[in-house]
């Protein structure tokens, strides 16, 4: 379960940090710190969402 | 005027006009696809726009239009579900023309832009309004509605 859940997790942050490189105009350190922190607090609300709808 | 300024104007005039008849006669069904299809179409004139002028910001307005148009007409599918149940509009039409519209804007765009992240933002921006136009006119034509909630009075 907990396997599941950081994995999930992980699939969230990638996906989410890949796309915020994609669309920032200009690549700098103080840019991809942002977007790991912002894609990280998007996994969390994405699983919370996930679970919250089907219940797990 | 270069091309890209001559192709916004014909589309930003060939698309709104029946935008604009669309929401301003008709059934409540056809008005809200009509609105759906006008996002697409300034979504579009954006992306055409941020060539033209050479001016890639204009990107994230089309990207910010790609991703709260569709959001938007989900919002109207929502709180319009039973005057929209009563008669479920067809929407496809003005579906496939957006499609048909956007691929070779962000093929051309992506050409203009070479290859790199911009062009990869480009495509997204692209997939974002085909996937959001597709998902909007499924709600609108009633897919998505459970059979026990349908309405049977």
């Amino acid at each position: 379960m907990l396997g599941s859940l950081i994995a999930e997790l992980l699939v969230w942050q990638v996906s989410l940090s890949a796309l915020w490189l994609v669309l920032i105009s200009r690549l700098e350190p103080l840019e991809v710190f942002a977007g790991l922190g912002c894609a990280l607090l998007g996994a969390v609300a994405a699983v919370a969402a996930r679970r919250a709808v089907s219940g797990w | 005027m270069n091309a890209w300024l001559a192709c916004a104007s014909v589309l930003l005039v060939a698309g709104l006009f029946p935008v604009v008849w669309g929401v301003a006669t008709g059934s409540l069904g056809r008005r809200v696809v009509a609105q759906n299809f006008g996002t697409s179409v300034v979504c579009l004139v954006m992306l055409l726009l941020a060539q033209g002028y050479e001016r890639p910001a204009y990107t994230d307005l089309a990207l910010v239009l790609a991703v709260l148009g569709p959001v938007g007409t989900l919002v109207y599918a929502r709180l319009l579900a039973d005057e929209l149940g009563e008669s479920p509009s067809k929407a496809q039409l003005p579906t496939v023309l957006a499609a048909a519209a956007t691929v070779p804007v962000v093929i051309a765009s992506c050409v203009a832009a070479g290859p790199g992240r911009a062009a990869v933002k480009l495509v997204v921006v692209g997939v974002l309004l085909v996937a959001g136009n597709v998902i909007s006119s499924r709600t609108l034509s009633g897919a998505y509605v459970e059979p026990s909630e349908a309405r049977h009075d």
